[in-house]
């Protein structure tokens, strides 16, 4: 198991994480270690009918692990003036206290 | 204890304890306000509660009203909570004074306290070594013999592995025993707030308190606290399994020794030992790795600047901001389990990994259960594979430091109660003993546990 820079890069963007270009190479070649390890539990031939084990009380339980939009009472544009991208856009904070001065 | 004079001058000795250790870096809060803080908080405690006047120090992951709670990383430096975490607020109720917040591996990922932004504990008797991890600051605190117990949390032995390195009782109770209500999260399926403590007594004290229904957290059993066992004379009637996988050929002799004598002393106290299988042991400590970082990659997603703590610079927008404050803000350890979290949960890899270590973490929980249904009552095992290792010998090797808990792990995945008992010394340094319990029977567990620490010379060498 060899994990890329490339791949590094791309798992940090999806972890909302800097990564210094100097750091690439020693952490690529840590998570090739760490997932090398514990990729041996794909030794064990472990049945499709064995069912996640989760500890605590029987009401809490993971729900299906599906991507589906998760829907609003009401829509973004009703909850502020300006949406895009997932983000609602307000003035910056620097605007404000231009605005009270 | 009733008398508040008794209570003051228990909160003043320890401040003085806690001033006396100062170069063990095990606790963050500054001594002014430590000081301060304690005697306020004996002048305001219940008289009647059963643990009034006795100071319990608190791991920095676990919120309080007195102290910032910073985890022991950067990114949540001076982060003050609006509320006492609910096994704080019960001692507090029970007139514990809280001794400081404990020094920590960041976020609890480490064995070893250096992976602390605040810089690493020392180990009480070789400053020279690590106190282990992640609750390294409570567990040399409380060898040090500053307080007679503190709070520390578990994902996969971070109180059992510490206590075992100081020499100290650790206890991690079932999961669900005791509310996570405030305890910051890092793997939620595997975190519990445990205890750490200068004897079995003082650690189950502290326990009971704390154990019991939340309704601040859904995870949290609907149970009444945990009541305490009497010390048995002896354990006639118990059947305590010696599970074979614990004990491989290239055990350190002198940790196999040690596990013998207390062994023999067990079934000199009446215990009936067998020998046991837990066949799927050998892929805890990788399931283990799967699970945790999975899990702490989500739970961590909430540290970006906006919320919490202090933020970095390079913000021109808001992308820009969560990517340069986790960045600079997370220190080596964590950001590589978040990272290996995230590669485990992405798209492509979720079935290889982390679904297969779910299947995995089914099997080790079987496990145990097919052995305490065929009568046996508590296991017992080594806690660490060796005594106290020295700083920096596995900072820059992750998986030598993740095999710091090749014995502990399983207790987490299988959700299991299990408590760290001193049995003896290796060349002066201590090592300890674990016994594993079953679901919601820590009182047995405990019983166990007081007659062996009666029993075993922890003093000596193995």
């Amino acid at each position: 198991m060899s994990v890329t820079h490339d791949e590094v890069r791309r798992i940090a963007q999806l972890a909302e994480l800097d990564v210094s270009e100097e750091a690439l190479p020693l952490l690529a070649e840590q998570m090739s270690r760490i997932l090398e390890y514990v990729a041996q539990i794909n030794a064990v031939p472990a049945s499709e009918g064995v069912k996640p084990f989760v500890p605590g009380p029987d009401a809490v339980r993971f729900r299906a692990d599906e991507v589906k939009p998760w829907p609003l009472a009401f829509g973004p544009a009703e909850l502020a003036p300006a949406f895009r991208d997932g983000f609602f856009l307000v003035p910056k904070l620097g605007q404000f206290e231009d605005a009270e001065a | 204890m009733s008398d508040p004079s008794e209570a003051l001058a228990s909160a003043k000795a320890a401040a003085d304890r806690i001033v006396k250790v100062k170069r063990l870096n095990a606790c963050l809060t500054p001594i002014k306000e430590l000081r301060k803080s304690l005697v306020a908080q004996a002048s305001a405690a219940h008289p009647s509660g059963v643990l009034y006047g006795m100071p319990v120090a608190v791991k920095d992951n676990i919120c309080t009203l007195e102290f910032t709670t910073s985890c022991g990383s950067k990114i949540l430096e001076g982060y003050r909570s609006p509320y006492d975490a609910t096994a704080v607020a019960k001692l507090k109720a029970a007139g514990a004074l809280i001794a400081g917040k404990t020094n920590c591996d960041e976020f609890g990922m480490g064995s070893s306290t250096e992976h602390s932004a605040y810089g690493r504990s020392l180990h009480p008797f070789d400053k020279t070594r690590v106190p282990g991890g992640s609750s390294g600051g409570s567990a040399a605190l409380v060898a040090a013999g500053a307080v007679p117990a503190a709070l520390g949390s578990e994902t996969g032995g971070s109180v059992r592995q510490p206590a075992s390195l100081c020499g100290v009782v650790g206890i991690k109770p079932t999961y669900g025993r005791v509310s996570r209500s405030g305890l910051v999260a890092f793997g939620s399926s595997l975190d519990q707030i445990g205890v750490l403590g200068r004897s079995v007594h003082d650690a189950a004290r502290v326990l009971s308190v704390i154990s019991g229904r939340d309704a601040r957290d859904a995870t949290c059993e609907d149970r009444d606290s945990l009541r305490l066992p009497n010390v048995p004379e002896s354990l006639q009637g118990f059947v305590i399994g010696v599970p074979k996988e614990y004990f491989p050929q290239d055990l350190d002799p002198a940790v196999r020794r040690a596990c013998d004598r207390a062994i023999r002393l067990l079934r000199e106290l009446g215990a009936a030992v067998r020998e046991v299988s837990l066949p799927h042991t050998a892929y805890a400590v990788a399931t283990y790795y799967i699970i945790a970082p999975a899990e702490a990659s989500s739970n961590l997603a909430r540290y970006d600047g906006a919320r919490y703590g202090p933020r970095f610079n390079g913000s021109e927008d808001v992308r820009s901001l969560y990517r340069t404050t986790r960045g600079e803000g997370f220190g080596p350890e964590v950001r590589r389990r978040v990272l290996v979290g995230t590669y485990v949960l992405s798209s492509g890899y979720y079935d290889a990994y982390y679904r297969k270590a779910q299947q995995m973490r089914a099997l080790i929980a079987q496990d145990f259960r097919n052995v305490f249904d065929r009568g046996v009552d508590l296991l017992f095992t080594p806690t660490t594979p060796t005594p106290a290792f020295k700083a920096g010998e596995k900072l820059n090797d992750p998986v030598a430091m993740y095999l710091s808990d090749i014995f502990t792990v399983t207790a987490n995945l299988a959700g299991l109660p299990a408590i760290s008992v001193p049995i003896g010394r290796i060349k002066g340094l201590p090592i300890g003993g674990q016994l594993i319990g079953q679901a919601f029977l820590e009182d047995e567990m405990l019983e166990a546990a007081y007659a062996l620490e009666r029993a075993v010379p922890a003093g000596e060498e193995a």
